[in-house]
């Protein structure tokens, strides 16, 4: 394969090589702010901190202070971010939304080619995952809504979150606990068979 | 920008010593081709770069090489090396045109089909 010098320094936290070619798939996760979307990465896959530059708009005036740096057009945005390796072929890339209004512009270029997505939806704020779900129904991306049971949080039926989102038929809602490997597990289990049941109709 | 073993006493939270394009440049777009995506899979060819393309290679531009010595993805570069995706980008562009670096098909061979992906992602996450 490469011939590049080993000597060259490596980062330490790099992870474990593939000798093969591989296909990267990406999920996206998304919801309001605080619904638990750093946690449900963290708790499933291998995170590492990962950084973009974006380019200011008028979106962060008055949130993101530029006095004194009016040459400033961009500003660093950190993604959650998150790699699952299943088996030797395949690895799933999940990349955390940026909640807030101000970061929309970003979501065209991360929803670019991903498979589907998890919104994580907090019954206590429900309209935080208006957005996100309006944003996927127009891209026609296959998705799942995960009920993050929050301990303080008052229990719903699913039926009563489908109704109150007013959600299509082919949107499954699931219950989870984002901190449980186990029940993420099972979250993305659904957005797969989704996934393969809207592929299959097209 | 690689931060070395030895470099201890910058704290954590002063950010980068050097701003972000500076190592590109002051380039914020790739010079050729089109946008690759985060999770597109790039590998070293292992082809000698001619000189003149070798003396143009920056300490970051050889750090990608030496990671893409197996397959790995442009999100997987921009979290090792803790340069923004967009620096990435246009360093790997860089590294494409001089034929140091190429990017891997989407689907290996094993994988015939959507379907046969789909189910293998399906059998993988059963499996964790």
């Amino acid at each position: 394969m490469a011939s590049a010098p080993s000597e060259t320094a490596a980062p330490a936290a790099r992870p474990a090589a593939r000798s093969g070619p591989f296909s990267a798939h990406k999920i996206l996760i998304a919801g309001g702010f605080g619904s638990g979307k750093t946690t449900l990465v963290g708790s499933i896959s291998e995170v590492r901190p990962l950084r973009t530059e974006e380019t200011l708009t008028t979106a962060s005036v008055g949130l993101d202070d530029l006095s004194g740096v009016d040459g400033k057009t961009t500003t660093t945005v950190a993604l959650d971010f998150g790699r699952i390796t299943l088996g030797l072929n395949v690895a799933l890339y999940l990349f955390g939304l940026p909640g807030q209004e101000r970061f929309s512009f970003m979501w065209d270029e991360l929803s670019y080619g991903a498979l589907g997505a998890v919104v994580l939806a907090d019954v206590r704020r429900l309209s935080d995952c208006f957005p996100s779900v309006n944003y996927f129904e127009a891209l026609r991306l296959p998705f799942v809504v995960a009920i993050n049971c929050f301990d303080t949080a008052p229990r719903y039926e699913t039926d009563e979150v489908r109704a109150a989102l007013d959600l299509g038929p082919g949107v499954p809602v699931v219950l989870c606990d984002a901190r449980d490997v186990a029940s993420v597990k099972q979250v993305l289990i659904k957005l797969v068979e989704t996934i393969s049941y809207s592929r299959s109709r097209t | 920008m690689t931060v070395p073993p030895g470099d201890r006493w910058r704290p954590r939270g002063s950010g980068p010593v050097v701003r972000p394009y500076a190592v590109t440049g002051g380039r914020t777009e790739p010079a050729h081709g089109e946008l690759l995506d985060l999770v597109a899979v790039v590998v070293a060819t292992g082809q000698p770069v001619t000189a003149e393309d070798r003396m143009r290679q920056t300490p970051e531009h050889r750090a990608i090489i030496t990671l893409c010595d197996s397959y790995v993805t442009v999100a997987d570069l921009a979290a090792d090396t803790g340069l923004p995706v967009g620096v990435i980008r246009v360093l790997l562009a860089d590294l494409i045109a001089h034929g140091a670096v190429s990017v891997a098909p989407k689907r290996p061979a094993s994988q015939r089909t959507e379907t046969d992906v789909l189910q293998e992602i399906l059998n993988g996450l059963r499996a964790l």
